[in-house]
């Protein structure tokens, strides 16, 4: 058991600042919210380049150096579907602070992900789904050893595999909530650490209502033993709720200042 | 199969404090394994010892104290005498004499008594008030001003008066400031992040978690070392890597089993070898449970001590 780790998930293609600060390399929209993100205490930066085809490996590249050569080598999720751009990140990143995260495989196309993890010494999200949504907890469970076994076939530490239940979004799968929490904690019985894009519980709610939904699933699925995700750091309140469970958890050691650090 | 030794490894060291200047100068921590786990990892500064003198002399103390300073006549020729002890890798120097209930000496001549020690040895000195939060800031601020670049600690910075102490000896005088609770691990986090929330660099901050002498209430005081040195290991807690110094001889040399005189209880035996055990058992306590320093006052029990930390580091 350990502290959780918070992956943030500003630096996004699907943002126009940053894709077009991607297109013209232009560091300063990606290094501001690179530091809004640190300073609100995010642990890793996820860098989403998109699929990148034509210049992925540069641009790859040159935002993992811009990135941990101004954030004193920040630990980083490289995320995008083109692997040469992913290996030529992992070939210039600094593991000072920790190991690179590939984002990521599925049990389906992007099954050899998790050797270009195993290859490369990195950390792999493995998500749990083959096509689409996992009909139920069986489907979910079989891709997770599916990818597991993959995993440790390649030589990988079962610790540098972290399974993704895939967060399902309430309005519309109401109904399929607590079978996500279910499995966060088969997950956790089995000693494997996880992540997931936990926001996408509240996609669709209004603006106000989302930092209060997804505090509310970041406390119910801490208790399933969620070791990790990827959120917006810069949501307080989130980041509120999750230092007060890993107080809650004995995950780190209370201080009436416990907010600030 | 061949036996394969597991090792605890963490990520995470006990901050590395440097006090004094010059030759002697001493790094208190740094280690990155549970405490005396040389077969873990190497540890490269062992525990420190440090003699404790008083501004008041030790009149009233035990015939071996009392003697070993015989012949000194100011506290300056006290600390050098202590100085010179081999096992001493520092030297505590108590205002006593400034407390307002006591002697309540004035700033400037405590000023002067810790200008005189420090010039009067070159190993690393810690200045240790006298234990009224208001004097000793006052105190603090003087002394830290007046010893300028010798790098001293200062015991304590208290929740009451942290803030003064902390600007003053930690950013205006760049010395080392100790930080104190009693045996309080939430308090001894928090004053690690409100000191440093003043502009304190961790690397400058030293904690005194609190002690008793063993017996008393002491199953409190190691299981707070042991979960605050398993916060700053094994949870990588940056506010709890701050290496720990503990007043041992302060605590043991006031309690009944040392006091109490060999007329009033003569089943009990030598008063002096009983003060001497209370001081090095708590002394090697709290050592093997992540304590990176010990204040003593006896020269045999430093003597003892210091040959326990030699065979086992």
């Amino acid at each position: 058991m350990a502290k959780f780790i918070t992956i943030g998930e500003r630096i996004h293609c699907i943002s126009p600042v940053i894709r077009e600060a991607m297109n013209n390399m232009d560091p300063e929209p990606i290094l501001k919210r690179a530091e809004e993100q640190l300073k609100a205490g995010a642990d890793y930066l996820d860098v989403n380049i998109g699929p990148a085809e034509s210049n992925g490996e540069e641009l790859m590249k040159w935002a993992v150096k811009l990135l941990q050569e101004n954030f004193d080598n920040v630990p980083l999720a490289l995320d995008t579907a083109n692997k040469k751009a992913i290996e030529a990140g992992i070939s210039v990143y600094n593991r000072a602070k920790g190991k690179p995260i590939v984002n990521s495989a599925d049990a389906g196309e992007r099954i050899d992900n998790i050797d270009l993890a195993a290859a490369n010494d990195a950390i792999i999200i493995a998500l749990c789904s083959k096509e689409g949504v996992p009909a139920d907890n069986d489907e979910r469970m079989a891709y997770c050893q599916e990818m597991l076994e993959r995993g440790m076939m390649q030589g990988m530490e079962a610790e540098d595999m972290w399974f993704d239940p895939l967060f399902l979004v309430i309005k519309g799968m109401q109904d399929k909530q607590m079978e996500v929490l279910e499995a966060i904690k088969m997950f956790a019985d089995m000693g494997l650490n996880s992540t997931g894009g936990l926001s996408n519980c509240s996609n669709g709610m209004p603006k106000h209502i989302r930092p209060i939904m997804d505090s509310a699933m970041v406390a119910m699925a801490m208790q399933c033993g969620l070791t990790s995700a990827i959120v917006n750091p810069c949501d307080l309140r989130l980041m509120e709720t999750i230092k007060s469970c890993d107080i809650i958890k004995n995950e780190t050691l209370y201080a009436d200042s416990y907010l600030e650090i | 199969m061949p036996f394969k030794k597991p090792v605890q490894k963490f990520n995470a060291a006990i901050n590395a404090v440097e006090l004094g200047v010059g030759e002697k100068k001493i790094v208190l921590g740094g280690q990155n394994v549970m405490p005396f786990y040389t077969f873990d990892n190497a540890i490269e500064n062992p525990p420190r010892i440090g003699v404790e003198i008083s501004d008041l002399g030790f009149e009233d103390q035990v015939p071996g104290i009392r003697d070993f300073y015989a012949g000194c006549k100011t506290v300056a020729d006290m600390a050098k005498k202590a100085a010179e002890l081999e096992d001493v890798d520092f030297v505590c120097i108590r205002l006593d004499s400034a407390d307002p209930n006591g002697e309540n000496a004035p700033v400037a001549d405590c000023v002067e008594t810790a200008r005189a020690v420090s010039e009067a040895i070159d190993k690393p000195l810690v200045i240790i008030g006298c234990d009224n939060d208001e004097k000793d800031a006052q105190l603090f601020e003087k002394v830290a001003d007046a010893l300028q670049g010798k790098n001293a600690l200062y015991l304590s910075a208290k929740e009451e008066n942290y803030k003064s102490i902390a600007a003053a000896v930690g950013l205006a005088y760049g010395q080392k400031v100790g930080a104190e609770s009693s045996v309080d691990l939430n308090l001894a986090k928090q004053l690690n992040v409100l000191i440093s929330q003043i502009g304190v660099d961790a690397k400058n901050i030293v904690m005194n978690i609190g002690t008793a002498a063993s017996g008393y209430g002491f199953e409190y005081v190691i299981s707070t070392l042991d979960r605050v040195n398993s916060a700053a290991l094994s949870q990588n807690d940056a506010m709890l890597q701050m290496p720990i110094i503990t007043p041992v001889s302060s605590e043991t040399w006031a309690v009944k089993e040392s006091t109490a005189t060999e007329e009033d209880m003569p089943q009990w035996g030598s008063a002096e070898t009983r003060g001497i055990s209370m001081e090095v058992t708590t002394a090697v306590a709290v050592l093997a449970s992540g304590s990176s320093a010990v204040i003593l006052r006896h020269p045999t029990s430093i003597k003892t001590v210091a040959k326990l930390i030699k065979e086992l580091i």
